[in-house]
């Protein structure tokens, strides 16, 4: 019995129907699901990982301590961080200089899990296409920009960043500058 | 370890059985067999503490948790390092530390490398379990050079400890209680310290760290190098850590290299000299009287030319050679072999000339040796040290630590004849440890030596056996110390005779004596015959043969060992030979296929003297700055201009350079490989860190490449290639093993001497020299090597500016108030031969009447210095002059 059936559902492509099915019935019920880009644009689920973007707090400084984590943790070597004390803010630690090769990013969003002060973000900016590949070779400016327009809410900033931190990279006026 | 029974212990760890000697204790027993337990005060290098609780383990029949780093391991015993109980205890040490530790890792230097970072991932909970604020301490601005950041502080003391029982500084303290204790100075000022930076090394966390490098790195991105410290010869390995190129840090491993893991300011802050913005980066060449920038292809062209033109004008002995101390192996070695194939001359020279020479005659007519015949492990084991002209905290720190080693672990019997005074001060002082010290001027340290022979004649502490053996020798001897009476001896040296009683008792008594001769001996006048005293000594107290005691002049340049082994030197082959020994001469001659040229060559200041006078018309100067090291009375800087061609191969525009026709930029030793040999002997291999700057090159390169232009090709691909040449001139050259073997006294050499070599010149020895120098003045002017600087190079070190950035003289409390004198103030220093001004630093080490002059920055102070040759070994002594201080308001 059991074989009989298996010799029916091959000679009538059983298989294939089944997989043929969704296929088939768009076929009847057509209805064209083409977004007319640039003019239609199409809706970005929540969690959408898109361009990347260093942010500010509330009063208008970088997070950013550059601390290199996101450095560390970027499987295809995107961001280098070239870290310093602050000018003017002794003991301070700040990111001097930042770039990232957007070129190699795979959007994983690792960098943006390492960040131990949220300095990083995931914009849903998408249209970067360019015709010369060293415009994707981002510096700090470039990258606060893109956070300057993608996130106009901004966190406030907090001398104790987390109720369990005492003291996290503080200023202090009364030493001096560290000698170069 | 030990074979007997009796010395060791069988005891388990966790299951595995492990046998350990008597008295280790249970945690490093535990890491013998590869167990590690989680500690934070604990270090091998100083006594347990027992105060951080995190190193708790489980030993069978004992009712608590034991602290492994102060529990001694027992016979039969059980320990268990990682049960429930044990890790709870650990899980909650840990949890009472971070609940007042601010988590700032992104921002702190050591993470990534911070052992309380390791144990939190291995132990604790993501979440704590307190809600109380946090501690937070006032921020002190602590120094320049050594951040420190409480907060963080996981109150283990090791920095203290290290400080004072490893370092003798005893800078840092505690202050406070429990959680809220808190390492401060001592006194409400800025920290003040021989800046060794073991306090960075050793903090297990970030609460002490490096101000100098701070957040320009995480320890993920250094690249690593080990190599060897180029300031002094001490030689101790350092690892150099660059990111892209550039230097961020020097540390050294616990247990790496002779200095087991300590530095001194210069290897630890001093390292950014060679990438100083004035560093030579193209060759130069003198056009219409200045110096301009040009290719290689023409300098070394426009080199060769000049030396051949000169070589056939002259004669090969027109040209001179003089080479720093600070080169490697291979290019002292390339250097003296230059000169004597490819110019022909023997005329060439090397810094050990500035005093090392001295001391190595001395052991190569007594003992018959060009090296000690001890090492730094014979100094750390023996139970009686004799200091002599060493100023061992700033010449040789290192050795200054093995020193402290001896007499503050294991209760040696430490005499010194300095030129210090004990006192406490912000570095510490050696004399504050001694047993007997005889503080006396370094024109006296000879004095002192002979007061001590008579004492050792007088006292009958001959050896019985040379009595027996050499009665010449000794009868000889005695007769020259009967000359000199008491009176004189003890009003030249300032101290009374039963101090020289007790000393030479005590060396007599002595089953290891070492005896440490210091530049301030190895630079005066008469270093030679002092160095020749203390062999003496040696011999009388029939010491020099016996296993564990012996002679060690220190070397102030790190390789000044090596240029006299290399046979940088005018009357030295290769290994120590002599080149006026036929055979020698042969030897290399056999190894070399060519031959030797046979005139004696001229020493330093010879060849300064036949400049001046045109005998000598070109001279290759590398990385050597005679106009700046000698007093102006030898008149270098007349001499070298008198030159028809002067080249240097340089880092800087040296005041020797700035006179050159061509300077050839030379690549420092973090950018080369090569070999350097410390004061012991020992050849260390020395690790590019970085790519040499701009266009400049390895001396040997440099060397290489103009011979090949001279047309007497001396090639080589690489430095290895010339070590192994070396090695087969000199058998069994630089094994770079972890320790040298120094070799045994030369019987042979030591019955030559006693059979009557001794004669030579012994009365002139013998006799109390008189007062130095009749310049006018009452107060005695030494040059002194500080613990900061390093010759001339340390002076570009960002770094050690910090700390000293100018020179200042040093004077006795007791003068600064004689004179109404207070620290900053200005001076004029005068004599017969010239005055200058300086600023006063007051120092209580400095003896009364004595005034101490910083000999690495400016040279203004060289005209007041005579300069003595020595009849022996034509060192030049130019350290000490009088002169009269005067205050300008
Ligand atoms: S998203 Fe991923 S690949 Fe892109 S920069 Fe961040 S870590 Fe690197
Ligand atoms: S991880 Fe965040 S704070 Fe650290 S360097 Fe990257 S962006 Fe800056
Ligand atoms: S750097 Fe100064 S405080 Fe730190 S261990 Fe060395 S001497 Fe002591
Ligand atoms: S500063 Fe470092 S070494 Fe010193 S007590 Fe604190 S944690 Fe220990
Ligand atoms: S200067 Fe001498 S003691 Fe100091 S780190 Fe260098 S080799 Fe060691
Ligand atoms: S390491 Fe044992 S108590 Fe600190």
């Amino acid at each position: 019995m059991t074989k009989l059936k298996a010799w029916f559902k091959t000679i009538i492509f059983y298989e294939i129907l089944v997989g043929m099915k969704a296929t088939l019935s768009h076929l009847l019920h057509y209805k064209p699901i083409t977004l007319q880009y640039p003019h239609e644009k199409r809706a970005l689920p929540d969690n959408y990982r898109g361009m990347l973007a260093l942010l500010r707090y509330d009063d208008g400084t970088e997070k950013c301590v550059g601390c290199d984590l996101c450095e560390a943790a970027c499987p295809s070597r995107v961001i280098r961080v070239v870290s310093a004390e602050v000018p003017g803010e002794p003991t301070k630690r700040y990111s001097k200089e930042y770039y990232m090769d957007m070129t190699r990013c795979l959007f994983c969003g690792m960098c943006v899990d390492a960040c131990p002060v949220d300095a990083l973000g995931m914009t849903r900016e998408f249209e970067w296409a360019v015709y010369d590949k060293r415009q994707l070779h981002l510096n700090k400016e470039q990258l606060l920009a893109i956070g300057d327009r993608s996130f106009p809410v901004r966190e406030k900033r907090l001398e104790l960043q987390h109720p369990n931190v005492a003291f996290f990279n503080v200023s202090f006026g009364h030493v001096p500058q560290k000698p170069n | 370890m030990p074979e007997s029974k009796t010395d060791s212990v069988r005891l388990t760890i966790d299951g595995i059985p492990v046998t350990v000697p008597k008295g280790t204790l249970v945690i490093e027993a535990a890491r013998r067999v590869g167990v590690m337990i989680p500690h934070f005060c604990y270090h091998p290098k100083l006594k347990p503490d027992a105060n951080c609780r995190m190193c708790l383990v489980e030993v069978e029949k004992m009712p608590k948790l034991q602290t492994s780093c102060s529990t001694v391991a027992t016979e039969g015993m059980a320990v268990r390092t990682a049960t429930t109980v044990v890790n709870d205890a650990h899980k909650s040490v840990l949890e009472f530390i971070l609940a007042n530790h601010p988590l700032d890792c992104p921002v702190c230097d050591q993470g990534g490398r911070c052992d309380l970072q390791d144990f939190s991932h291995q132990y604790t909970a993501t979440a704590s379990r307190f809600v109380e604020t946090k501690r937070i301490f006032q921020k002190e601005y602590f120094s320049p050079l050594i951040e420190t950041q409480m907060n963080r502080c996981v109150q283990c003391l090791r920095c203290v400890r290290y400080c004072d029982e490893v370092m003798d500084v005893k800078a840092l303290a505690p202050a406070g209680r429990g959680t809220m204790t808190e390492i401060k100075t001592f006194g409400t000022h800025e920290l003040d310290c021989e800046f060794c930076g073991g306090c960075v090394q050793i903090c297990p966390v970030g609460a002490i760290t490096s101000r100098l490098s701070m957040y320009e790195y995480r320890p993920w991105m250094l690249k690593r190098a080990d190599t060897v410290c180029q300031f002094c010869g001490d030689g101790c390995q350092i690892t150099v850590q660059t990111k892209d190129n550039e230097l961020i840090e020097v540390n050294s491993e616990y247990g790496a290299g002779r200095n087991s893991g300590d530095l001194c300011a210069r290897g630890f802050f001093g390292f950014r000299a060679t990438g100083h913005p004035d560093r030579l980066t193209k060759p130069l060449i003198r056009r219409n009287g200045a110096l301009v920038e040009t290719t290689w292809e023409e300098a070394l062209e426009y080199t060769a030319q000049q030396i051949a033109r000169i070589k056939n004008a002259h004669g090969a002995q027109a040209f001179g050679g003089l080479i720093s101390g600070r080169c490697t192996n291979e290019e002292l070695y390339l250097f003296q072999k230059f000169m004597r194939l490819a110019i022909g001359t023997n005329n060439l020279d090397s810094s050990a000339r500035y005093g090392h020479m001295n001391g190595v005659q001395a052991m190569r007519r007594v003992q018959g040796t060009h090296r000690w015949t001890l090492s730094f492990e014979e100094i750390v084991q023996a139970d009686v040290l004799l200091l002599v002209g060493t100023n061992v905290t700033e010449t040789n720190p290192i050795t200054g630590l093995k020193v402290k080693e001896a007499v503050k672990k294991r209760q040696a019997r430490l005499f010194t004849i300095e030129s210090i005074r004990p006192a406490i001060g912000t570095i510490s002082n050696i004399t504050n440890l001694v047993d007997q010290h005889v503080c006396a001027l370094p024109t006296q340290f000879g004095g002192a030596v002979l007061a001590l022979l008579k004492a050792v004649v007088e006292s009958r502490l001959v050896d019985q056996r040379l009595q027996h053996e050499s009665p010449d020798y000794v009868g000889a001897v005695t007769q020259a110390l009967e000359r000199l009476s008491w009176p004189e001896l003890e009003a030249a040296t300032g101290a009374a005779r039963d101090t020289f009683v007790q000393m030479a008792t005590g060396l007599a008594q002595g089953r290891r004596v070492v005896v440490l001769a210091g530049q301030e001996l190895l630079r005066s006048a008469g270093g030679y015959g002092s160095c020749l005293l203390l062999l003496d000594l040696l011999l009388l107290t029939g010491k020099l043969t016996e296993p564990g005691c012996g002679f060690a002049p220190l070397a102030e340049e790190n390789n000044d060992q090596g240029a006299v082994e290399s046979g940088a030197v005018a009357e030295l082959l290769p290994g120590g030979l002599d080149l006026a020994n036929p055979e020698a001469r042969a030897r290399i001659a056999r190894a070399w296929k060519a031959d030797l040229p046979l005139a004696a060559g001229a020493t330093l200041v010879e060849m300064i003297d036949r400049a001046r006078s045109g005998l000598v018309k070109g001279m290759l100067i590398v990385g050597e700055n005679p106009v700046g090291s000698l007093p102006t009375v030898v008149g270098a800087k007349e001499a070298l201009q008198r030159l028809e061609f002067l080249v240097c191969q340089e880092l800087f525009l040296t005041e020797t350079a700035s006179l050159a026709h061509v300077v050839l930029p030379a690549a420092s030793s973090l950018e080369k490989a090569g070999t350097f040999t410390n004061q012991e002997g020992h050849v260390q291999a020395v690790r590019p860190a970085v790519d040499p700057i701009g266009e400049s090159r390895p001396d040997w390169e440099i060397l290489s490449a103009l011979s090949v232009l001279l047309g007497t090709p001396l090639e080589y691909g690489d430095a290895k290639e010339l070590l192994k040449e070396i090695r087969g001139v000199i058998p069994g050259y630089g094994l770079l093993g972890p320790a040298p073997i120094p070799p045994k006294v030369d019987r042979a050499a030591v019955e030559r001497y006693l059979a009557g070599d001794y004669r030579r010149a012994l009365a002139a020895r013998y006799t109390l020299a008189g007062p130095a120098d009749a310049a006018g003045g009452t107060t005695h002017l030494g040059l002194f090597q500080s613990l900061f600087h390093s010759g001339k190079l340390s002076t570009r070190s960002k770094g050690l500016l910090q700390i000293e950035a100018q020179a200042a003289l040093r004077i006795n409390p007791a003068d600064a108030a004689r004179l109404a004198l207070a620290d900053g103030d200005r001076v004029r220093l005068s004599n017969r031969r010239g005055e200058v001004t300086t600023t006063v630093k007051v120092l209580e080490r400095v003896p009364e009447g004595s005034a101490w002059f910083p000999d690495h920055f400016g040279q203004d102070t060289a005209k007041l210095f005579e300069c003595a040759i020595d009849p022996d070994t034509n060192v030049p002594a130019f350290r000490t002059a009088s002169v009269s201080i005067a205050k300008i308001s």
